[in-house]
Order: structure tokens, then C-alpha cells, then sequence
């Protein structure tokens, strides 16, 4: 199969509908979803999936499509991007993620975290290494999709970085006053 | 999704050295425990797969810390701290508390 060409999103499918084939169950977290959630305004290279299955076994799944396993991370000699197996469990911080979402494409379905838990994701970064490029990659995901806001409160609360998300929220307010159009799905913050 | 902790013996003497210095790199490690570097390296490139720590860059030296995104932080950090209160003080004052000049030191003087 040639893998020049395949977009993160079809690619990501293609390596989900693969490993539940082999019975391995996996969700796609990190940067990737940032990537599908902005429609590709960032763009990540790395496909970061948990799983409790056995490193081994993925191998032995990843194998015919070519893939070959560095580590805990896989890669193909015809595609830019890096397939990797964080250990579980997928949580944000303190708190685990219990809901998840399933999308479906050509390729197949896809399982991976809801947008309000990406955000989460990637405020985590922002709130403990102060990291801008994931504080921009959390108001993308916002800015494209409905985000439950009283639950990132929450969550931020518990973080012990409520004021940091004040400024997220903000941020991303003041972003959607400069916005003439309304963003696809989005309601305005609160 | 702790099956790493447990791995080998050089784990709980990195959890424990970072329970009171905060972060670490393996020559530093090494040096302190009088052990091999390489397997040192290889418990911490573990502890960060595992997802307990991350690493930086400072100059050409890769230094791990806490990762403050994992889940059972507190939980690992308390058992860190309470097995170093078990240590013989000899221990601790050897391998644990050993004074590390942290201030700076102009380059070209003779250290």
C-alpha cells in the first residue's frame, strides 16, 4: 500500500480499523486530534494512540502494512508520520476520560478524544509548561467545535489552574469578536 | 499501566533522588550511585515512556523531572518520599543529600 499520499486522518483510521481487526483496541489522543479537530490548520505528524495491549502484539498487526516498531513507536519508509503507543491510562491530568468520541471516514471508523478533552489535553501543556504552541492548538480545536466551557471550568478548578484558563477563555472570546463568521458549531463563550 | 515502576532496582533510587532534588540527568545519576550510566539511561528513557517523567534539553544534556501530566503523580510522589524516610541516615547523607553547587560559576574559572 502506498502511504505518500494519505492524510493523518485517513491514516489514523486505517491503523484503527487494523488494530481492531487484530482484536487490539486503541484511541487515538494528542496532537492528531488537535490536527482533525482544526481541519488540518495544525498540522501534526505524530499519531500518538493508548492501548493495554501488548507491544508485541501491535507489531504483529503493524507488520503486513509495513510499518516497523522503534520502541514503542512505529514507522513506514513511504509516510511523514510517526505512529506511537502512549502508556495508558488516557486521562488529562488528574482526571480520567470515560467518554470518547467515534468518527467515521472512507477508511473506516475512528475512536479518539472528545474536543472538549483535547482541549483539556492540550491546556494541560499550557497550564504546566506554559507551552504557546499548545495554548493556539486548544483555541483551534475551540474555535471549530462545540466545547462544553462549564466542564473545562471545572477541570481547571481541579488543575489548580483556574486562572490560566480565564485567560484561554479570553483569548478565545475575543478571537470570536474578530471572527465576522460564526465558526461551525461553535457557540460563543460565556 | 505501572508494570514499568517495578522494573529494576536503579527505579526506586531515581523516584527517590527526584522526590528530593526535583530533576536529574544520568551522568549526574551515575556519579551519585557509583552505578553504570547505561542502564541508567535505559530506567529513565522507561520512566518517560511510561509517562511519570519528561526530559529537556539543557545544552547537551538531557535532564528529567516530574511529568506533572501524569495521572498518579502525587500517589508515586508520596511513596517516593515515605521509602526515602526509610533510608539509614548513612544513606541518605551519601547518596541523597550530597551538596551540589547550583549557583553560578563564570566560565574559564577552575572549579
Amino acid at each position: 500500500m502506498n502511504f505518500s499520499n494519505i492524510d493523518l486522518k485517513d491514516l489514523a483510521c486505517l491503523i484503527y480499523e487494523t488494530l481492531m481487526k487484530a482484536g487490539i483496541d486503541a484511541v487515538l489522543v494528542g496532537g492528531a486530534c488537535v490536527s482533525i479537530y482544526s481541519h488540518n490548520r495544525y498540522q501534526s505528524f505524530d499519531l500518538d494512540f493508548v492501548t493495554y495491549e501488548e507491544m508485541r502484539q501491535i507489531e504483529k498487526a503493524l507488520n503486513p502494512l509495513g510499518f516497523q516498531r522503534t520502541g514503542r513507536s512505529f514507522i513506514h519508509a513511504n509516510s511523514p508520520y510517526l505512529i506511537d503507543f502512549v502508556n495508558p491510562p488516557i486521562s488529562v491530568g488528574n482526571e480520567p476520560i470515560q467518554h470518547l468520541k467515534t468518527m467515521k471516514t472512507s477508511f473506516g471508523a475512528l475512536r479518539l478524544l472528545t474536543p472538549t478533552d483535547c482541549v483539556k489535553d492540550r491546556l494541560a501543556s499550557f497550564f504546566h509548561w506554559n507551552d504557546a504552541q499548545a495554548f493556539e492548538q486548544a483555541i483551534l480545536v475551540a474555535e471549530n467545535h462545540k466545547i462544553n466551557v462549564n466542564d473545562l471550568k471545572r477541570w481547571a478548578q481541579d488543575e489548580g489552574h483556574s486562572n490560566k484558563l480565564k485567560g484561554f477563555l479570553k483569548a478565545l472570546r475575543s478571537r470570536q469578536t474578530i471572527t465576522s463568521t460564526k465558526p461551525r458549531n461553535q457557540s460563543p463563550v460565556k | 499501566m505501572l508494570e514499568y515502576l517495578f522494573a529494576n532496582k536503579n527505579v526506586e533510587k531515581i523516584l527517590m533522588y527526584l522526590a528530593i532534588h526535583g530533576k536529574t540527568n544520568a551522568s549526574q545519576l551515575s556519579r551519585t550511585f557509583h552505578s553504570a550510566l547505561d542502564p541508567i539511561q535505559k530506567t529513565l528513557r522507561k520512566l518517560e515512556e511510561g509517562g511519570l517523567l519528561v526530559s529537556f534539553l539543557e545544552g547537551k544534556t538531557r535532564v528529567f523531572q516530574w511529568n506533572p501530566r501524569y495521572p498518579f503523580l502525587s500517589e508515586i510522589q508520596s511513596l517516593a518520599k515515605k521509602a526515602y524516610s526509610f533510608l539509614p541516615v548513612n544513606i541518605q547523607e551519601t547518596h541523597y543529600q550530597s551538596i551540589q553547587r547550583k549557583r553560578p560559576r563564570k566560565t574559564g574559572k577552575p572549579l
